[in-house]
């Protein structure tokens, strides 16, 4: 029933942020404060290079850029199920507390448990995780009401109440901790990308190959939640499992990314966005484009801000923020 | 024969109870209207029995089965709602719409069969709504898209249809042309027709059986004769009514009214 011309342009969309991506990988591959020539960046890769210039590609450069890469994807995938589910162009992780609530997670159990290096960074994010669906929870429970079930709107109010409560949190928490411990949790809220290792890697893809499937496997159901929940009850989808089962996907799908990039909001409020200005509201059509918009804006925001200032450049999260907050008060003006 | 009846069903919001006590028998194959002032609980009513709202206490029982222990997708093989004004269908097509009725058939990933297919086309054409096939909704006027919606439900392949207002916001061709449409249906296809209808001399012209509500309780149920009368209608609607005969159909019909003063 999809005009053919509209796959079409999805295509063409897809195919171009694909070049996108690979242009700016090459690209972010060859800048940086060591030095990698981009005409040893081909034999590198093919294994000829100097010790040196390996170690700077796959032990440095490589998994970051994957990681960016892969969390930018995480977050905008998160952000269109919300926004799907909440029937709301505003719906992001970061903005409804799930980010925050990550956040107090890490920070409690940096400041008030016995850190080790070693075992801390693996976790990590299992901490935020658990931050992330406990605070989902809670905004699950108070915008609960019998005989209701869950009002979208409600959701997202509760949910920014509890972003600014979380946030008040973590200011007392770090007023009163040490001057080195705060430097970490300030660099974990600005969204700094520190989980750079492949291990990290290795934390974050299983849940996109499943997530995603998953998602797409619910697309038509998104559909019609998205249309009217009356609709959606009449046609027999189970409106208030789905949500549930979606929510719990998109808390995992922000969680597993936050956790290693540090807060990034505005990826899931922009990536869907603009996916679904350019093919559409249909979720099999523009969750692609907005997986691979989500990936390339981290990656762009990450690569451009660790070369601006050396050496520890400005943090992912600090610059999707510049592009973010302007976007954001467009789309609020514009309702 | 009644496969569809509710048993002193209690539904509300918070703890404001809006249909009270209320038992109904749907009529099998005849088309049913629901008429009440605003407020009435007309609306809510319609609401429970489809499931969209869920109800205090009493029970709704559909083929021998409560509602609520039913599986939701084998509710919607069995009844098909429209409810009251859509909001907008942001973008999609009418062909897209409609075939979001398949929905309760479909296995996974929502692809559709050749039979889907049939059962869409069919929809469009009953409707007459299949030139329109890939044109988004939003561009479409409002009788024009009230057919599509109907359409959608058709898709369905429910033997019992639920409407909310139907002619809301429908010029008087128009309202008709819905309306005969699901006369159609009901004639030709013996579907199940229950709506809630604000025009009493459309509820009189086109229903078999009519549900009067007041306050959520039944004053009065039974065909025209029963329900569209001076007394029946004063004690619903607080009017005067002039009941006369639609030199057409032979039906009742309310010439004229006035409001009732104070309480006499």
């Amino acid at each position: 029933m999809i005009q053919p011309a509209l796959i079409k342009r999805q295509r063409l969309i897809l195919c171009l942020l694909f070049l996108l991506i690979i242009v700016t990988m090459v690209v972010g591959m060859g800048l940086g404060y060591a030095s990698l020539s981009y005409d040893r960046l081909l034999p590198t890769i093919l294994g000829k290079g100097s010790f040196k210039e390996e170690f700077i590609l796959f032990s440095i450069r490589l998994p970051r850029i994957i990681i960016t890469l892969l969390a930018g994807m995480s977050l905008a995938l998160s952000g269109a199920i919300l926004q799907g589910i909440t029937r709301n162009d505003l719906a992001d992780p970061g903005i409804i507390g799930i980010n925050s609530g990550a956040g107090v997670a890490i920070a409690i159990y940096f400041l008030f448990f016995p850190v080790q290096a070693g075992s801390f960074i693996y976790l990590l994010p299992v901490i935020a995780f658990i931050g992330a669906f406990l605070t989902a929870l809670l905004i699950y429970v108070f915008s609960y009401k019998k005989n209701e079930g869950i009002q979208p709107v409600r959701l997202i109010l509760i949910g920014i109440g509890f972003s600014m409560a979380l946030s008040g949190i973590m200011i007392v928490l770090i007023s009163s901790a040490e001057r080195s411990k705060v430097d970490f949790i300030a660099k974990w809220l600005a969204g700094n990308i520190w989980g750079t290792d492949w291990p990290f890697i290795w934390a974050l893809l299983p849940w996109l190959v499943i997530l995603v499937p998953f998602t797409f496997y619910k697309a038509n159901r998104l559909n019609i939640l998205g249309l009217s929940e009356q609709v959606a009850i009449g046609v027999g989808i189970s409106v208030e499992r789905e949500r549930i089962l979606l929510l719990i996907t998109a808390v995992a799908l922000a969680a597993s990314a936050v956790a290693v990039t540090g807060g990034i909001a505005f990826v899931g409020l922009m990536a869907p966005h603009i996916a679904k200005a350019l093919v559409g509201p249909r979720n099999q059509l523009f969750i692609p484009i907005a997986l691979f918009i989500g990936g390339w804006l981290l990656l762009l925001a990450d690569t451009i801000g660790r070369n601006l200032a050396a050496p520890d450049g400005i943090p992912a999260g600090t610059m999707v923020a510049i592009i973010g907050a302007p976007y954001f008060l467009y789309l609020l003006l514009k309702k | 024969m009644v496969r569809l009846f509710t048993d002193e069903l209690n539904v509300g919001y918070s703890d404001r109870l809006i249909v009270k006590n209320l038992s109904v028998h749907i009529p099998d194959k005849k088309i049913t209207a629901i008429i009440g002032s605003n407020g009435c609980g007309k609306s809510t009513l319609l609401k429970a029995i489809t499931r969209i709202i869920s109800h205090q206490t009493g029970s709704i029982i559909l083929d021998g089965e409560n509602i609520t222990k039913e599986n939701t997708k084998v509710l919607a093989k069995k009844m098909a709602i429209l409810p009251q004004t859509p909001e907008s269908a942001s973008g999609l097509t009418v062909g897209e719409l409609v075939s979001y009725g398949r929905f309760p058939y479909q296995s996974s990933f929502g692809r559709l069969t050749k039979k889907d297919y049939e059962v869409i086309d069919w929809a469009l054409d009953v409707t007459r709504t299949k030139e329109f096939k890939f044109r988004p909704v939003d561009a479409l006027s409002g009788g024009q898209r009230q057919r599509v919606w109907i359409a959608m439900a058709l898709a369905q392949e429910t033997d019992i249809i639920f409407l909310d207002e139907p002619t809301t916001y429908l010029d008087m061709a128009h309202q008709l042309e819905v309306l005969e449409l699901l006369q159609k249906l009901n004639r030709e296809q013996e579907r199940t027709i229950v709506m809630v209808l604000h025009d009493l001399n459309q509820a009189a012209r086109f229903a078999d059986y009519i549900v009067a509500l007041k306050d959520g309780q039944i004053v009065k149920a039974g065909n025209c004769e029963d329900v569209i009368n001076h007394h029946v209608l004063r004690t619903v609607f607080q009017i005067d009514t002039e009941i006369g005969r639609d030199p057409r159909t032979n039906k009742p019909m309310c010439v004229t009214y006035n409001l009732l003063k104070g309480d006499s």
